[in-house]
């Protein structure tokens, strides 16, 4: 693997972090786009029975537990050219593998979610199959939270954006920087 | 300033503000084309998903319904949009607020006129 340069120049990483800020935004809006298709589909099973996986509510549900960890693994790609958020040992950033994981975890439920109703058509929520996309969502949140932290935080150190007014926000970015934002032992 | 392998003169370690836009590339102020076709992109395909659905599924997907979720989804891409643009731009001397005021009255106009008159 190349090494990566200790440093780069400050106008260069605050281009990056912001490239990198586009591509979180548009995951965010996919996230939030499932959030919203979590409403359409459990309307939809309260409703109707499941007769087919391609339901209109499942093409959107789907398509993007698919598009969330290929998105996120782009940011990874991407991600290695700034130095400043690598993690542990020069890997991926923890939080941002927490991301990938737990969106990783939702794509490959959407097939033991189908093995599931093959035998079971009940669409009934609490169902073991359904566990795994919601942990894995609620993984992914956590993990994205705490890497858009720690990018905020280091455009608010390159001057790039506002610092927080809020005594405990502060705190929150410097200890992102220090990358003791997760614990004190992991970076 | 080190520089990665192949930035720089050679050996000398000095950056000089030519190297520095090379390893920059396009500048995120200058992106407002591309976000603003990504948008329009999405927003298209939204509204192909939820045609989709009330029209090859309408019991299933009832047309309210398909124009609910559409509505919902247009207004969260909007916000991306106009976040996007808003913060690749700051600190810059670039100004795209005329293209997105544009280009979101626009969305809106079309989103309201679909409403009414598409699936009915």
């Amino acid at each position: 693997m190349a090494q990566m340069p200790a440093l780069i120049p400050k106008e260069v990483e605050i281009q990056r972090l912001k490239k990198l800020w586009l591509m979180i935004i548009a995951l965010g809006s996919i996230a939030a786009s499932v959030e919203v298709d979590n409403f359409v589909d459990g309307s939809l099973h309260q409703t109707s029975i499941r007769d087919s996986a391609f339901t209109p509510a499942h093409w959107w549900l789907y398509s993007h537990f698919i598009a969330l960890p290929v998105g996120w693994g782009a940011a990874a790609i991407y991600d290695r050219k700034i130095p400043i958020l690598r993690g542990p040992n020069n890997s991926i950033n923890t939080g941002l593998k927490m991301t990938i994981l737990g969106y990783l975890a939702t794509m490959f439920t959407i097939g033991v979610n189908e093995m599931w109703h093959f035998w079971f058509v009940e669409e009934i929520f609490a169902v073991p199959n359904h566990w795994m996309f919601n942990m894995g969502v609620v993984v992914a949140f956590m993990g994205a939270l705490a890497y858009v932290v720690r990018v905020y935080a280091r455009l608010v150190e390159l001057g790039a954006e506002t610092p927080g007014e809020n005594p405990y926000v502060a705190e929150m970015y410097k200890m992102a920087l220090e990358g003791k934002l997760y614990s004190r032992s992991i970076p | 300033m080190t520089l990665p392998k192949g930035f720089g003169s050679g050996g000398g370690g000095g950056s000089s503000s030519a190297d520095v836009e090379r390893m920059i590339g396009k500048r995120v102020e200058n992106m407002t084309g591309m976000i603003t076709i990504s948008f329009l992109a999405a927003w298209g395909a939204t509204f192909g998903g939820t045609a989709a659905g009330y029209f090859y599924y309408p019991w299933a997907y009832p047309t309210p319904s398909g124009h609910f979720a559409f509505i919902v989804l247009t207004i969260i891409e909007a916000i991306g949009y106009i976040f996007c643009v808003k913060v690749m731009q700051e600190g810059s001397n670039k100004n795209s607020n005329g293209v997105v005021a544009a280009t979101v009255g626009f969305v809106a106009a079309a989103t309201i006129a679909i409403t009414l008159t598409v699936g009915h």
